[in-house]
């Protein structure tokens, strides 16, 4: 059995989270910040760069017309989108591994990040819960961060969890835990304190599987995660070799006493915003 | 040969003998395959949610989300490219459902469970399936001699 602190301390292997995406967080967060310093920064990365300028182009952000250069894109995304456009470049660049472990292809677990992203951006709406989109929109695409560690570092584990889930009908997440003695979300957490995220963003990804377990004042986004995550699996978004073998937690839906009903409809808002949301994630490409 | 693929809450039909239908994804969702084996006709059909009752706007806007507004369009797409009622071959995958007990997310079942009533109303038979479990499945249909595969998540490809 390996053990997570064996793992996290040879995780220099592990891609660190883009650089220059942080300092550019770190801009923007300033109201007042000038448009050229953030081009300075996000320049020294021609991939994220690149994937701004794609996203940015793309359908879902629905740009009147073409923008070509890094400084126009910054000028027409404002703040919030380029937050998101930001986050969910870095969060391509983790994501995107050639490592097989859970996907069974590259650009699958970004794209559940993606899905979850928007999924927790239409419950949050539609819910009215009172939360940051900037730590909804975080801790959704990060939320599974660890499975990237572990793709890299347990793949041989991998048949014996799969086992488990199949003979005993233990959630994936159980027998991760079973046969490594932690799980993906435990090292997802530890991987965004070792990134220094806030505690809320650490909460979220570390209880994204029991959200009861996280402490008092970041249990709403917990939740929030935890639901999001459920109903795009269900949808079919996160194809991978877990498939749908977790129990959703319905802290949230008992909270608020959503009926079936409203389930689907919230499914429904989300597959509509997917739509949109298909350009950006090149589906194409990846299936 | 054409790889056509139909996304989560889409539909496509063919009557070109060398393409082959795919759909990924399949979740909770239910993949609708259809196939006349003498027209050489087929299409599949992927669906997110029973009915849209719960949103008759947006049944109109996307048919193919609900199960009430895609399989009857699905059969109007295969008749039109030639097929006939009398001759299709239907097949059946999805439908799988998260571990939790009782029914609040039981939209995979709830989503073949409507299938099977659409289709009894209409007099036809669903000629082999593969259905529930919590699993994840792509469906391929190959439209030269209508074999259904379906891969299971964790599991070998199987003929349907």
């Amino acid at each position: 059995m390996k053990h997570m602190d064996e793992i996290l301390a040879s995780i220099h292997q592990i891609p660190p989270f883009p650089q220059v995406v942080v300092k550019a967080m770190e801009i923007i967060s300033n109201p007042q910040y000038i448009v050229s310093d953030l081009v300075e920064v996000i320049r020294l990365d021609q991939s994220i760069t690149a994937n701004i300028l794609k996203l940015c182009n793309s359908a879902y952000f629905g740009l009147p017309r073409k923008v070509s250069s890094l400084k126009e894109a910054v000028v027409y995304l404002g703040t919030i989108q380029l937050r998101q456009v930001l986050l969910a470049s870095g969060a391509k660049d983790i994501y995107d591994r050639p490592e097989k472990g859970y996907s069974y292809f590259v650009g699958e677990l970004w794209q559940h990040a993606i899905a979850c992203a928007l999924m927790s951006q239409v419950l949050a709406r539609h819910l009215r819960l009172p939360l940051d989109e900037n730590s909804i929109y975080t801790a959704a695409l990060l939320h599974d961060v660890g499975k990237v560690v572990l793709s890299t570092y347990v793949s041989q584990e991998f048949a014996e969890i799969e086992m488990i889930v199949k003979e005993e009908k233990l959630s994936f997440h159980d027998a991760e835990r079973r046969v490594l003695g932690f799980d993906h979300a435990e090292i997802g957490g530890r991987l965004a304190e070792l990134w220094k995220f806030p505690d809320s963003i650490v909460a979220a990804i570390r209880f994204h599987h029991e959200p009861e377990k996280s402490p008092k004042t970041f249990r709403l986004l917990s939740e929030l995660i935890a639901l999001s995550d459920g109903l795009v699996l269900m949808v079919g978004y996160g194809t991978s070799v877990d498939g749908l073998s977790y129990h959703v937690p319905h802290l949230l839906v008992d909270k608020l006493k959503l009926k079936k009903n409203d389930i689907e409809a919230l499914m429904m808002e989300f597959q509509e915003e997917m739509d949109k949301a298909q350009e950006m994630i090149d589906v194409k490409d990846v299936l | 040969m054409a790889k056509i693929t139909i996304g989560i809450a889409d539909m496509k039909a063919s009557d070109d003998s060398a393409d082959i239908l795919t759909t990924y994804c399949l979740g909770s969702c239910i993949g609708l395959s259809l196939y006349d084996p003498v027209a050489k006709v087929g299409g599949i059909l992927h669906y997110m949610l029973p009915s849209d009752s719960i949103n008759p706007l947006k049944g109109e806007r996307k048919p193919y989300m609900f199960g009430s507004t895609g399989i009857p369009r699905l059969f109007k797409a295969c008749y039109q490219l030639g097929a006939e009622k009398k001759r299709l071959i239907v097949k059946v995958a999805g439908g799988g459902q998260v571990m939790n007990e009782g029914g609040m997310f039981n939209i995979g079942k709830r989503n073949y469970a409507f299938l099977r009533k659409i289709l009894w109303k209409n007099n036809v038979m669903i000629d082999a399936e593969s259905i529930g479990g919590s699993n994840n499945r792509t469906m391929y249909l190959r439209l030269s001699d209508g074999q259904v595969m379906v891969k299971l998540s964790r599991e070998e490809m199987v003929l349907l």
